[in-house]
């Protein structure tokens, strides 16, 4: 090994082996599945995660969420598994654990990666101490992903691991038409002082909210209406309980009113 | 916008050293108003931190280690005091340990809280700890090549994988006790939850005599990642996955780390707003604890309630953020989202609801007669032992000792609202747990107060630049303990440096002091006690000192022995 590292070094699996499968693994996997039904036992293996996804998982095994009445269940051993749940990166020190676990489980098993970080190495998969997800080590069926994923997806995964859903897979494409053409938003509002209002609206509340806000604000100023802008801004449906986004609509009025000073001037 | 007044928080405990030490200080520099660096030299490196923990109440943050050679021909070595005294601050006592001749005297013989500092200074920079006597790896795994220094700038690059050096866990375990034992493996998966960790108990029949344990089974390299590939803003994003329970804090101490060392000030409001999803984020985490409390004295039942109860946490979280964890809602300078009209209204329904629900529950588990009996007395913390090692939160509380960041050193939001220290007398679980409810009961109070008095205004500032080389420490108080960052800006939009140090680092070292003198049935509960994010072990080896003997337990059965205490694996 170099201290200069080539590309060699990157190579998610330099230096380790991976576990391969059998041959005839679909054929027996199809028969655990038809065995097991829907009483599947969990094993989780811990590859360096965060405490993030183990905390979600434990989310979804109490009363809110109860993966239980789906038949699943979380075990002690991995000698008792059906189904192996791994998550995080794999980090070196967990690499030897996870694989004994993982031989320690009787065959067929079907193995789920949990998270971004089992799924990829999420935020972590080129660093010197991980080796970038569970499948740089062992054979994966399911992945489920997510930072971490939410209770609500962790059960979606195991349906899909026992074959009681099918994966979702759905794809659109939009094809530009012939004469079709993007509609310029607040034609009204010259562009220079959408971009300010933008701006402030994003300090004062963040892209989220601060985007709603300013959209809201820009169709208010816009559009004609009875009374001052104040007065509509007051009058809108929702606001009469809500000071800070009326303080924030505010200050965006004084966007504009600086702009047109500033242009006068 | 740098602002600096002229309050120099420090002074007193900087003449006092000098006296007491004289012609040890080089020089003295403060970050902020209440950040004091002091360089002394290598060689009084040691009284320059003693006197200060033990004469001027001082308690150990984090020890950091920093390779300085581009910029001044040496390694840093910073230990963090939290000065808890009369005058309240930080004072960080530096020296240079020059190239070349890369070892420094060790201060763990006189402070022994630095023993995991130092033991981490020498993994990731190769610096020598003369009179260390703990020549352990404690950071990098048994299959990383000896001489390979993660974070000396020339080492490698961060996405260096050098080869496993070989499939077997080397590391020795350390047992105090007289009499002869075997040293066995255990772990590190277990079933109960979360990260893994390696444990070992030395036992004479059912009495814990010593016990040893092993972490860092998730090194993943998160401070060279920060200094290679992340920009200033996307380590915040990093800071939030250093923990996936108390993300949160971590974040915000990386935050006000960088905004310290560049003096930006960062809006009220969006101080605000950190100080309501910081205690969100205490709301979950203390319920996950009291939960497991439950689960651990076998009252399932109590286990399986705080966990529904601690959904409404979740949907509050998830009302605020948009995630339920890893919330990403910092930036340097101030927050991502705002809390409108209709995210307050609906915060304060769900305190309400949190309030009534967990105030009826808690009243059920301290009524259940069994509860009392199995925590009262264990797994205790002597307060001297705690005043040697610093530990921090709940633990250190539990223990008598008033030590809690939001107080002692606002920070964020905390100056705006009113809050007490929770302290407990009886250093043991049960004080513990008491330490937790009470702030449980805080928490829900801040987030009224903050959301009551919320101040107007932006919630980010964009009125700065980056300047290269300024240091300074950001600090949390997170749901078990203090989190404390310390980072360095560098030349080219990313950290030179950046330390990041987990509460619960704080609080393993004094773990083998508690389990001392307890029964094997009561470890599960003692290790969670100090809400370690929390760890356990898979299978724990029981060593019979007197006996000779070694039985591997399968953790399930010690669990189940923890919580039926009958039918001992012992026998």
């Amino acid at each position: 090994m170099s201290r200069t590292p080539t590309t060699d070094a990157f190579r998610p699996t330099s230096g380790i082996t991976r576990i391969d499968t059998p041959a005839d693994i679909a054929s027996m996997k199809g028969a655990l599945l038809k065995d097991i039904q829907r009483s599947a036992y969990v094993y989780r293996v811990d590859c360096g995660g965060c405490n993030g996804c183990e905390i979600e998982i434990f989310a979804a095994i109490t009363p809110i969420f109860d993966a239980e009445r789906f038949g699943i269940k979380v075990v002690a051993s991995p000698r008792h598994a059906d189904i192996l749940l791994f998550t995080g990166a794999v980090t070196r020190a967990m690499r030897m654990p996870a694989v004994r676990a993982y031989e320690a489980a009787p065959d067929p098993k079907i193995v789920v990666s949990y998270g971004a970080c089992g799924c990829s190495g999420g935020i972590f998969h080129d660093l010197y101490c991980v080796w970038g997800g569970t499948d740089k080590i062992v054979p994966v069926d399911v992945y489920i992903p997510g930072c971490p994923p939410t209770p609500a997806a962790t059960i979606y995964g195991f349906a899909v691991a026992l074959g009681l859903l099918g994966q979702k897979l759905k794809a659109e494409t939009h094809v530009e038409g012939a004469d079709e053409r993007v509609a310029i938003a607040h034609p009204n509002v010259p562009y220079n002082l959408r971009v300010l209002i933008e701006r402030e609206a994003r300090r004062m509340a963040g892209y989220r909210q601060g985007g709603d806000i300013a959209e809201l604000f820009l169709t208010l100023l816009g559009t004609a209406g009875t009374g001052t802008l104040s007065e509509r801004m007051a009058r809108h449906a929702g606001l009469e309980n809500d000071p800070r986004t009326l303080e924030i609509l505010e200050r965006l009025k004084g966007v504009v009113t600086a702009a047109m000073a500033g242009a006068a001037s | 916008m740098n602002v600096m007044s002229k309050i120099r928080v420090g002074a007193t405990h900087l003449a006092a050293l000098k006296a007491a030490l004289p012609h040890a200080v080089l020089d003295e520099a403060w970050q902020t108003d209440t950040q004091l660096t002091i360089t002394v030299k290598l060689n009084q490196l040691p009284e320059a931190v003693a006197y200060l923990y033990y004469q001027r109440e001082g308690w150990l943050s984090v020890v950091v280690g920093n390779d300085e050679r581009k910029l001044n021909g040496s390694f840093g070595l910073y230990y963090v005091l939290s000065m808890e005294g009369e005058e309240k601050g930080y004072v960080v006592v530096h020296a240079a340990v020059p190239e070349g001749k890369e070892e420094f005297p060790s201060v763990t013989p006189k402070v022994p809280a630095c023993v995991w500092g130092e033991r981490e200074v020498r993994d990731m920079f190769g610096l020598k700890p003369i009179g260390l006597p703990d020549e352990r790896r404690l950071v990098l795994p048994d299959d990383w090549p000896a001489d390979l220094h993660p974070l000396r700038k020339d080492a490698m690059d961060y996405r260096l994988r050098p080869d496993p050096v070989g499939d077997d866990e080397t590391y020795t375990f350390v047992n105090d006790s007289k009499q002869e034992t075997t040293v066995i493996p255990l772990g590190p998966l277990h079933i109960t939850s979360d990260e893994p960790g390696h444990f070992r108990l030395f036992v004479d029949g059912e009495d814990i005599i010593d016990a040893d344990y092993r972490m860092f089974y998730v090194h993943r390299g998160m401070e060279k990642i920060a200094e290679t590939r992340m920009g200033y803003d996307e380590v915040t994003f990093l800071a939030d996955r250093v923990c996936g329970i108390c993300g949160y804090a971590h974040s915000v101490a990386y935050t006000n780390s960088v905004e310290n060392a560049l003096g930006i000030v960062v809006p009220q409001r969006a101080q605000a707003i950190r100080t309501i999803l910081l205690e969100t984020e205490r709301l979950h985490s203390h319920l996950l604890n009291l939960g497991l409390a439950c689960h651990f004295v076998g009252f399932d039942t109590g286990f399986m309630q705080f966990f529904r109860v601690r959904e409404k946490s979740m949907t509050l979280a998830e009302m605020l953020t948009g995630s339920r964890k890893t919330y990403a809602i910092n930036l340097i300078g101030g927050v991502r989202r705002d809390i409108l009209g209709e995210q307050r209204t609906r915060t304060l329904q769900l305190i309400g609801e949190l309030r009534v629900e967990v105030g009826r529950l808690v009243e059920m588990l301290l009524s259940t007669a069994n509860v009392d009996g199995r925590v009262k007395g264990v797994g205790i913390l002597d307060p001297q032992i705690a005043r040697d090692y610093s530990p921090v939160g709940p633990l250190v509380r539990g223990s008598g000792h008033k030590r809690d960041t939001r107080v002692l050193h606002p920070f964020a939001g905390y100056g705006l609202v009113d809050l007490g220290i929770n302290v407990g007398e009886g250093c043991d679980v049960l004080s513990r747990t008491l330490v937790r409810v009470a702030e449980f009961f805080d928490s829900l109070s801040i987030i009224e107060q903050a959301l009551e008095n919320t101040p107007a205004g932006p919630i980010l500032t964009e009125d700065f630049t980056y300047q290269p080389y300024k240091f300074a420490l950001g600090f949390t108080e997170a749901p078990r303990g203090e989190d404390i960052h310390w980072s360095m800006t560098g030349d080219n939009q990313k950290l030179w440096r950046w330390r990041c140090r987990a509460s619960t680092y704080a609080n393993w070292p004094v773990l083998r002091y508690m389990l001392r003198g307890n029964t094997v049935s009561d470890a599960p509960l003692i290790v969670a006690s100090i809400d370690p994010c929390y760890s356990c072990t898979d299978r724990v080896t029981v060593v019979d000192v007197k006996k000779a003997t070694q039985k591997t337990v399968p953790y399930k059965e010690m669990e189940r022995y923890c919580r039926d205490r009958t039918d001992s694996p012992l026998k």
